[in-house]
């Protein structure tokens, strides 16, 4: 792993420094004040922000700090990176967790559905949702819902929380046991604030549904549907057990192997895919934070929001293993 | 499940009714960005600006949205030769500080504070910072380095170490420097703070007076409990120069102001401000700010037509949508204090890329090209100014003669600038270089810097019009990114420049020297062509130089005479053709229309939180 990290660092660090040190410098350089700043201020802070050293240098001088827990300082985030991405995690994973409810819970029964109803104008149906889904762009789908459901009905705000709930959470006597906005609402009895909270996450979490379930009821009915052709599908079905029991116990386990799989890598693309929608919903978050940095060339936060993605993505792909082996005992004994 | 959908829509149809709650006391603003940091002696930008000028306060301030009269704030007076308080020929400024203020922690404001105040912004002196502006009228210089150096007697390279550690032998001397030359220059008498200048500098007021953040009053023992410069004379180099997030004035602020700053949230990109119930005047009528970066348009839209947000940042090309919202009051076409301009260099350098066979030769531009007035009229007038404001900005600009912004000191509308009259342009073009650049032609390039589509627009219109005024003069538009175009301006190489320029105190100054003055930011970069011409004795100004013109005009301290001097100034200007003014642009507010209170200062980094209210 740690090898795979110094390659992935190492690849992102070179390519930014072809940009060389002037255009790196623009991140340190508010865009109002580059008309102004002389030849000589632009060397000078060149030279304070290390940004003259060749290469080799800087990349060991990056990697010394990230022994240190160093990750520099992030320009964007306008904290050291590491407290950055510490600040916003909690954004993320609240938003991630909460989504994957919907994305599992219907996208699966959507696929499950569509499978044994194969063919049928329910079938029919559930296919152009999924295409649709597949197809909508969801910077575009996420102002749908921001026009129709906040400037409309005014039930799904942006942001984390409205404003008087925010004064709360930052009041003395609120306690942010988690930093998970939910769970700390539920922590300090205020039901108001959990409420709030969960109306502000619905937005972005249907804006993201959609595509995931369009993506996990395909890969679900595809999988469904070659088991239900499976001789002990049909051996269960011969032994004159009801259909149901057919469907849940028999098929729908074996079917799921698949579904793992990519349900795995959803959790995963649930974390980096937050970019989109925590901007257009403006959330705090690691997605936010990403984006920003590569605006900014803030190779600092770049690095960062790298190694973290790359960390969840090793770790991520450690957990899918796992679970095979859970539900498919036989990939435990191999 | 349709049972269960059906009751979920309609628990949150009534929770979202009875959780609309209209809080009158809390503004909130959704814009772009958020601070660069909450020093002020290190932010210069306005999105800093904004929270240091609610949360801080100076010795004095603007008057409502006047950018030429002031009222007293942390001083008692602001001084003029009548109160006494302005002497020695506008060299020396006294000002009696007020009694019964206290910062936010409860300390009260001395006089000290504000000595140690100013101190410590020249002494910090970070580089690209604010901290020139005091330089200037204080010294005459821009930075402590220069200073140090013909002090000491050696370069700043030589005198410190790596860590800031100065040799041995020049210790004493830069203790020495501290208390010869910084010190003396703002002290404290009595009640009183002193300012005492080199010569007179017209604009001193202007960079004293709230806006001007790098000007504002921090709390001395509070600061030297953070670990700042603690006001000795010994090791002050220690605290010059720091990087941004090492000052522990980054994200806390101690001010006087009406506002007290909670918190700035970085991971959510907000600013908490609250009032200051202890404030020495009347407390403030909103009890909460919130200052929220947003970078998304659609979002902001949203939340300024829900109510949400009371105020938005608008870019131009949505004032058609915003205008179209109820309950929303937009106001246009409101002045700025931004100019963008073309200049000439003089003298090019025979390394340029951007010349040509750098002859005339109808294959380039000979290097001393722009030293003849006639190529210069020629080039003003061959750009279709009001054209390029309607179509490019929208509308949203200003056709000013000169570099000085409508509103400024020394403006005059009567002034007849450059418009688009290809008989001039053709009648200038026939009579420079004796008539040869009109048979043979031109060819060179004009550079914008990557990115910016106004700049790289002008230089086409440019482009196409000089085309038709005669084939023969070919011009070259190429974008480069930005360090690029400072290096090519900075080594002399790039034949014309469009650069743009923001206003740092409201003052003809500002703009005027840095333009065409020969050691302005740009007038320096003209080459010694223009250097020489700008020296030399003119007789439309009785015999005195440009140059001269334009420190006289600084320093004078009635301004009914700055008025006519800038006057002069700019009518010179404008007859050789020193430079294409080509805009001034006009800015744009949508505010919810129960926002009340707002006045206009073009000069203000963003909003005077003080005077708004909200009510139906």
């Amino acid at each position: 792993m740690p090898l795979v990290l110094i390659g992935v660092t190492l690849i992102v660090f070179s390519m930014m420094q072809i940009l060389g040190p002037d255009k790196l410098l623009s991140a340190y350089v508010d865009a109002n004040k580059l008309d102004k700043i002389s030849i000589e201020e632009m060397e000078q802070l060149k030279d304070k922000y290390g940004l003259n050293d060749p290469l080799p240098i800087r990349y060991g001088k990056w990697l010394g700090n990230l022994v240190k827990g160093d990750l520099g300082w992030s320009i964007v985030g306008k904290e050291p990176v590491t407290q950055a991405i510490i600040h916003r995690l909690p954004y993320t994973i609240e938003l991630a967790l909460y989504a994957l409810i919907p994305i599992l819970g219907i996208g699966i029964w959507l696929g499950i559905k569509a499978a044994i109803h194969h063919n049928s104008w329910i079938d029919q149906l559930i296919r152009i949702f999924a295409l649709v889904g597949w197809s909508l762009p969801d910077f575009v789908f996420g102002l749908v819902i921001i026009l129709f459901f906040y400037v409309g009905v005014n039930w799904f705000p942006p942001q984390n929380l409205s404003n008087w709930a925010e004064t709360i959470v930052r009041s003395a006597e609120y306690h942010q046991y988690t930093k998970f906005l939910t769970i700390d609402a539920i922590l300090n009895l205020r039901f108001d604030i959990f409420w709030d909270a969960l109306r502000h996450i619905i937005g972005p979490i249907i804006t993201m549904s959609w595509l995931w379930w369009a993506y996990l009821l395909r890969i679900t009915r595809s999988s469904m549907l070659e088991v239900l052709r499976k001789d002990y599908i049909r051996t269960a079905r011969a032994k004159g057990l009801a259909e149901k029991e057919v469907i849940n116990k028999h098929a729908k386990k074996n079917a799921m192997i698949p579904v793992v799989t990519v349900a795995g890598n959803m959790v995963i693309g649930l974390f980096m895919g937050v970019i989109i929608v925590e901007s257009i919903f403006n959330r705090t978050g690691i997605g936010r934070f990403a984006a920003r940095a590569a605006q900014q060339l803030d190779y600092a936060s770049i690095m960062g929001s790298l190694l973290f993605s790359s960390v969840i993505l090793i770790v991520g792909n450690l957990i899918i293993d796992i679970s095979y082996a859970l539900i498919d005992p036989r990939i435990r004994l191999e | 499940m349709k049972k269960l959908i059906f009751v979920f829509l309609v628990v949150f149809a009534v929770v979202s009714v009875f959780s609309e709650v209209v809080n009158p006391d809390t503004f909130f603003y959704a814009t772009i960005g958020e601070p660069d940091t909450l020093d002020p002696h290190y932010a210069y930008d306005t999105a800093s600006g904004e929270v240091l000028y609610n949360v801080y306060e100076n010795l004095i301030a603007y008057d409502g949205g006047s950018m030429a009269d002031f009222v007293p704030l942390l001083s008692t007076a602001v001084p003029s030769v009548e109160n006494g308080y302005l002497n020695d020929d506008g060299t020396v400024y006294v000002f009696p500080i007020r009694k019964g203020v206290t910062f936010h922690n409860g300390d009260p404001l001395t006089p000290e504070d504000v000595e140690y105040s100013f101190e410590r912004a020249l002494v910090f002196s970070p580089a690209a910072g604010p901290t020139w502006m005091l330089f200037e009228p204080l010294f005459g210089t821009h930075d402590i380095e220069s200073m140090v150096e013909e002090y000491v007697g050696a370069a700043w390279g030589d005198i410190f170490d790596a860590d800031m550690n100065p040799k041995s032998e020049y210790k004493q001397a830069l203790i020495d420097f501290f208390n010869d030359v910084i010190d003396p220059a703002v002290e404290v008498e009595g009640d009183t703070v002193v300012f005492r200048l080199p010569k007179a500098f017209g604009p001193f007021m202007n960079i004293l007076s709230q806006s001007s953040h790098w000007s504002g009053i921090l709390d001395k023992e509070w600061c030297e409990g953070l670990g700042l410069w603690d006001g000795n004379a010994d090791g002050w180099w220690k605290h010059h120069d720091w990087k941004k997030e090492d000052s522990p004035l980054y994200a806390q602020t101690n001010g006087t102001g009406p506002f007290k700053l909670v918190s700035w949230d970085r991971a959510q990109q907000k600013v908490f401000l609250e009032r200051n119930d202890n404030y020495w005047r009347e407390p403030a009528k909103l009890k909460q700010i919130v200052i929220a970066g947003i970078d998304e348009w659609s979002t902001r839209f949203a939340m300024l037509q829900s109510g949400e947000a009371d105020l938005i940042t608008t870019p131009a090309e949505y004032l058609p949508q915003v205008e179209e919202l109820a309950n929303v009051t937009v106001m246009s076409g409101l002045p700025t204090v931004n100019i963008t301009a073309l200049s000439f260099n003089w003298e090019i350098k025979p390394e340029s890329k951007y010349v040509g066979s750098g002859k005339l030769d109808g294959e380039g531009v000979p290097l001393n090209f722009f030293t003849d007035e006639n190529v210069r009229l020629g080039f003003a007038y061959a750009f279709n100014y009001q054209e390029f404001i309607d179509d490019t900005l929208n509308g949203l600009g200003i056709n000013v003669p000169t570099v000085l912004p409508e509103g400024f000191l020394g403006y005059d509308g009567e002034l007849e600038g450059y418009h688009l009259d290809f008989d001039k342009a053709t009648n200038y073009f026939k009579r420079a270089f004796r008539g040869q650049l009109w048979q043979k032609g031109f060819k060179m390039t004009i550079l914008y810097n990557t990115g910016n589509s106004s700049r790289q627009r002008s230089a086409e219109i440019l482009r196409d019009n000089l085309a038709k005024i005669n084939p023969k003069f070919k011009v070259e538009v190429a974008g480069v990114q930005w360090p690029s175009y400072l290096d090519a301006r900075k080594n002399g190489t790039m034949p014309v420049y469009i650069i743009g320029w923001l206003a740092d105190y409201p003052d003809p100054h500002n703009f005027i020297f840095t333009y065409y003055h020969s050691s302005g930011d740009y007038g320096k970069f003209y080459g010694e062509a223009f250097d020489a011409f700008a020296r030399r004795p003119q007789p439309e100004f009785g015999g005195r130089s440009l140059n001269k013109m334009i420190e006289l005009a600084s320093v004078d301290p009635d301004p009914k005479m700055r008025q006519k001097l800038y006057v002069q100034i700019q009518e010179f200007v404008l007859d050789h053709g020193l430079s294409m003014a080509l805009y001034q642009p006009l800015g744009l507010r949508a505010q919810r229309s129960w926002v009340k209170g707002y006045y206009r200062n073009p000069i203000r980094p963003g909003e005077d939180y003080y005077s708004l209210s909200k009510s139906e």
